[in-house]
């Protein structure tokens, strides 16, 4: 059987079982393999994508019930401004570590700057409760995503007085 | 490590469009067809081969209905949305807490009321202690026509023979004036996690203050969420302080045999169920200006 996804602007098509997690035909399938595949009970966030514009665990998903909807996985983000400052501000910050986590941590931040522009460190934290460091690097990415916000936040007001 | 052979060309994953197909179809598949709703459960483990039926495209499955004294949660709904559709409602703001504190985000995203009221092997749903202590009634679909029960009833029939080929369409709660839901739950971590133990408390209030009318249910220390009946009763007529909250659950604490798990022993969920009761008293006292 074949099936088709719509993911960071492109049809993409896949012979995986429709019951097949998501992460692991993005994975195996599709050669996408930004989302990681680790806890597989949706705890860690390492596999987090973007469905339909939120963050959820690629893992709980069957391919199945992912049809029909806008799918952005990390590599999507590629030409995202607010996904760009993130990241800047993470090398700024000296935020990475391993870089297991970090693809979902990327997708839960920048659902959190798009949502939330003047985020703060205790609404990064609850962000991020879906999203485990083994590094134990947190505070220097909560440092991060503040950061970001107040960038971006910068980045607009200059917006409006040019 | 998990083998992609293991999901290849198994399963078949229906997707019908209203409630009364969905049924339709699990009376059709018999014992090889099960409901898929969130999936946050199931997925945890490959799923077996068979015919699955998605709820997710079912639209009427996902209403939420606020009335001025009653609330109906379509069983799709999911927790998420759910939170957001109960932000500022006082009376309720214990259920809003279960739905928004659960689990995590990307999770809360994803699973349903439905789902969570379900899964019989789900000994720490945050909804189904809330719900019990909001004494809200489901209403099912069976091939036999709708059927409505208590949600404590629910728990124990689920689990039952009977129970095979239904669909639980929405929960419904009574919004009654002066009366306060609040929802204590412990995790291991903050985030996160599902709690180790978590008390539902709901309550009027008498001309003195005192509590009246208390419901108190907990969730995550036995297998399945149930009511405290004796605590409501001590707790009844009792001034909404902490030290009156702890002896009444210290009290009554004999009636829970804690659930062994790989997180916490049994004997530690039920020792900090008088500290989650005292917390829960001191929500409900918060909220209604009495603290």
């Amino acid at each position: 059987m074949i099936g088709q996804l719509w993911i960071n602007g492109e049809w993409c098509r896949h012979d995986a079982d429709p019951a097949a997690p998501l992460h692991r035909v993005l994975r195996e399938n599709l050669g996408l393999t930004g989302s990681k595949d680790v806890c597989g009970e949706g705890f860690c966030g390492a596999c987090l994508v973007q469905l339909d514009g939120a963050p959820i665990a690629a893992c709980l998903v069957p391919v199945a019930l992912a049809e029909g909807a806008q799918i952005v996985t990390i590599e999507g983000l590629d030409q995202d401004p607010v996904a760009q400052s993130l990241m800047a501000a993470m090398e700024a910050e000296d935020a990475v570590q391993c870089g297991m986590c970090f693809p979902g941590m990327v997708m839960t931040l920048t659902h959190l700057l798009k949502t939330c522009p003047t985020t703060d460190r205790e609404k990064v934290k609850r962000a991020l409760a879906g999203n485990i460091c083994r590094c134990t690097g947190y505070e220097r990415i909560v440092s991060a995503a503040c950061r970001a916000a107040k960038d971006l936040v910068a980045a607009d007001a200059q917006k409006v007085v040019a | 490590m998990h083998n992609a052979e293991r999901w290849a060309d198994r399963t078949t994953i229906h997707l019908p469009a209203t409630a009364g197909a969905a049924v339709k179809l699990l009376g059709e598949l018999g014992s090889e067809g099960r409901l898929l709703a969130g999936g946050t459960w199931l997925m945890r483990a490959p799923m077996t081969s068979g015919h699955y039926i998605a709820l997710a495209g079912i639209a009427e499955l996902r209403q939420i209905e606020i009335g001025q004294d009653r609330l109906r949660i379509g069983a799709g709904a999911s927790h998420a949305e759910l939170a957001l559709a109960l932000d500022g409602l006082d009376d309720l703001k214990g259920l809003a807490d279960a739905a928004g504190g659960a689990a995590n985000p990307a999770i809360r995203r994803r699973a349903t009321v439905g789902g969570n009221l379900c899964t019989t092997a789900f000994a720490a749903s945050d909804l189904a202690s809330a719900l019990l202590a909001a004494e809200a009634e489901v209403t099912l679909i069976t091939p036999a026509g709708t059927l409505r029960q208590e949600l404590a009833i629910y728990l124990d029939w689920r689990r039952t023979s009977a129970a095979q080929h239904h669909l639980l369409q929405h929960v419904e709660v009574s919004r009654r004036a002066g009366r306060r839901l609040c929802h204590a739950r412990l995790p291991l971590r903050r985030a996160g996690d599902y709690p180790v133990a978590m008390v539902s408390l709901a309550a009027g209030s008498d001309r003195q203050g005192r509590l009246a009318d208390v419901v108190v249910a907990v969730g995550a220390v036995e297998s399945q969420a149930r009511r405290w009946p004796a605590l409501e009763r001590t707790l009844t007529g009792q001034l909404p302080c902490r030290s009156a909250a702890i002896t009444c659950a210290q009290a009554n604490l004999c009636q829970f045999a804690g659930r062994e798990g790989p997180e916490v022993p049994g004997w530690y969920r039920q020792q900090v169920l008088p500290e989650l009761v005292a917390r829960a008293v001191a929500q409900w006292a918060k909220a209604g200006g009495q603290e």
